[in-house]
């Protein structure tokens, strides 16, 4: 479908970053807050537990990634850690994902324990008092009631998780900022025929990002303010 | 010139401190600047947003929902290289390096500021005017001392978030903390040395910031909230 009143090279780039960019992106974000939820739930769960090593070891996971700027950890993840073992080479969505779940899951844990701690305590004292174990508690009775509070925060992170896809583009993973950047370099370089040498695009194509991005994460903002409100 | 065959972080940094230590300075100067230029910016569309002045409240609106709706990186890409396209708009990368970081912070400080600012109470705001106070003698005197407290952890946490988006510039090659170890390991292949030292070192300024800063957060606490 030609698309009207468009110059020439806007519709082989457009279609490189909707085909190739933009499915990386949202198969990124989307692997990455289901691992970040399960992770993260489980370690702010455990996190309540009154037990030293376990809380140590999981308060110092939570406040190192989520301390440290995540191209950093992904620097960490990507470069970094091949030199530990071999087994620990990733590719850059790969890396991306695993840096992206880092960051996540200590978020999420962080704010699981919160939504744990604030179920009363009644209601362990009542599951106990059916003859629920620990695990039984948690996962039929705690959970259930907490979720509910971890909406806003799991829609806020997806909107983080989304927007921070980006840095993948520092290690050349395809996702749709590098997909433009890469459009940017190729109508720049002389090499296509069909365009004018030295076209620089950068405005109108890293414009067109920004609003792809504010296409997805703004109405998913709206939402996190609505949900925020109604389950207070 | 070393290969690094085995993990030596101490000699790694003998080695590397006054390159390290200069972009640790760049970080901070931008950090600096950002905080600094965010809070300004926080103050003024905070208090335009929550007094609902016309035309600036609106502007301040958009400004804050597209900066808060796009990654901070493209953000930088379309300033440096985007804007870099025309001749009129064709900045350096140091005045790149700090208006990304400070637009995305004052963005993000403009909504601490702005709920500051409606969570005082309108009948305090009354009492300013009542007493003979202009309208911006009441802002200075009763809703900036506390509606600023009440913005006080949220905006904490967003120059938290400033210090450690310099780190993005890596991308613009500003030769801060994380692209001067960058530099360094791509010539000395200590690559795990270079990420882990500056992990650290990145940590230690956020953990000590956010300490130092409950510190502060415990003496400028409203006197009920204590």
């Amino acid at each position: 479908m030609p698309l009207l009143f468009l110059p020439d090279w806007v519709e082989p780039v457009a279609r490189y970053m909707f085909k190739v960019g933009l499915p990386a992106t949202l198969k990124v974000s989307a692997i990455a807050l289901t691992t970040s939820t399960l992770i993260g739930v489980t370690l702010g769960t455990l996190l309540t537990i009154h037990f030293f090593p376990s809380r140590a070891l999981i308060r110092t996971y939570i406040e190192v990634w989520r301390g440290l700027p995540i191209i950093v950890t992904l620097f960490l993840v990507y470069f970094a850690a091949p030199q530990i073992s071999p087994t620990l080479e990733f590719g850059p969505l790969t890396a991306g994902t695993i840096t992206l779940t880092l960051w996540g899951s200590a978020q999420i844990a962080e704010a699981t324990r919160g939504a744990v701690q604030s179920i009363p305590r009644e209601q362990h004292e009542a599951a106990s008092a059916l003859g629920f174990g620990w695990t039984g508690r948690h996962l039929y009775v705690i959970l259930p009631q907490a979720l509910r509070r971890l909406i806003p925060p799991l829609v806020s992170l997806l909107v983080g998780i989304i927007l921070n896809t980006t840095l993948i583009q520092v290690i050349g993973g395809a996702e749709l900022l590098e997909t433009a950047e890469r459009s940017v370099e190729r109508l720049a370089s002389p090499t296509p025929p069909e365009f004018t040498p030295g076209d620089i695009k950068a405005f109108e194509i890293y414009g067109g990002v920004m609003v792809m991005f504010f296409l997805i994460t703004f109405p998913l903002t709206r939402l996190a303010a609505y949900l925020e409100r109604r389950l207070v | 010139m070393t290969l690094a065959l085995t993990y030596d972080l101490w000699g790694f940094l003998s080695e590397n401190w006054e390159a390290l230590l200069r972009g640790l300075g760049r970080t901070i100067e931008v950090s600096a600047i950002a905080v600094i230029g965010s809070f300004l910016i926080g103050l003024v569309l905070g208090a335009a947003r929550a007094h609902r002045v016309p035309v600036v409240s609106q502007l301040a609106t958009i400004y804050v929902e597209v900066i808060r709706n796009t990654p901070i990186l493209v953000q930088i890409f379309f300033l440096y290289f985007g804007l870099g396209q025309f001749e009129s708009t064709r900045f350096d990368v140091f005045t790149v390096a700090w208006l990304s970081i400070t637009i995305w912070g004052g963005a993000f400080n403009t909504e601490n500021f702005r709920a500051g600012f409606e969570a005082v109470p309108y009948r305090f705001r009354e009492a300013g005017l009542a007493l003979g106070f202009s309208r911006l003698a009441t802002f200075f005197n009763v809703t900036l001392p506390i509606g600023g407290r009440i913005a006080l952890p949220s905006s904490i946490n967003t120059y938290i978030a400033v210090v450690k988006n310099t780190a993005l510039l890596y991308v613009i090659a500003y030769e801060e903390l994380t692209t001067t170890a960058f530099q360094i390991q791509a010539l000395t292949l200590e690559t795990l040395e270079a990420f882990t030292l500056i992990g650290i070192v990145y940590l230690i300024l956020v953990w000590s910031l956010s300490a130092g800063i409950r510190v502060l957060e415990s003496h400028l606490a409203l006197p009920e909230a204590r």
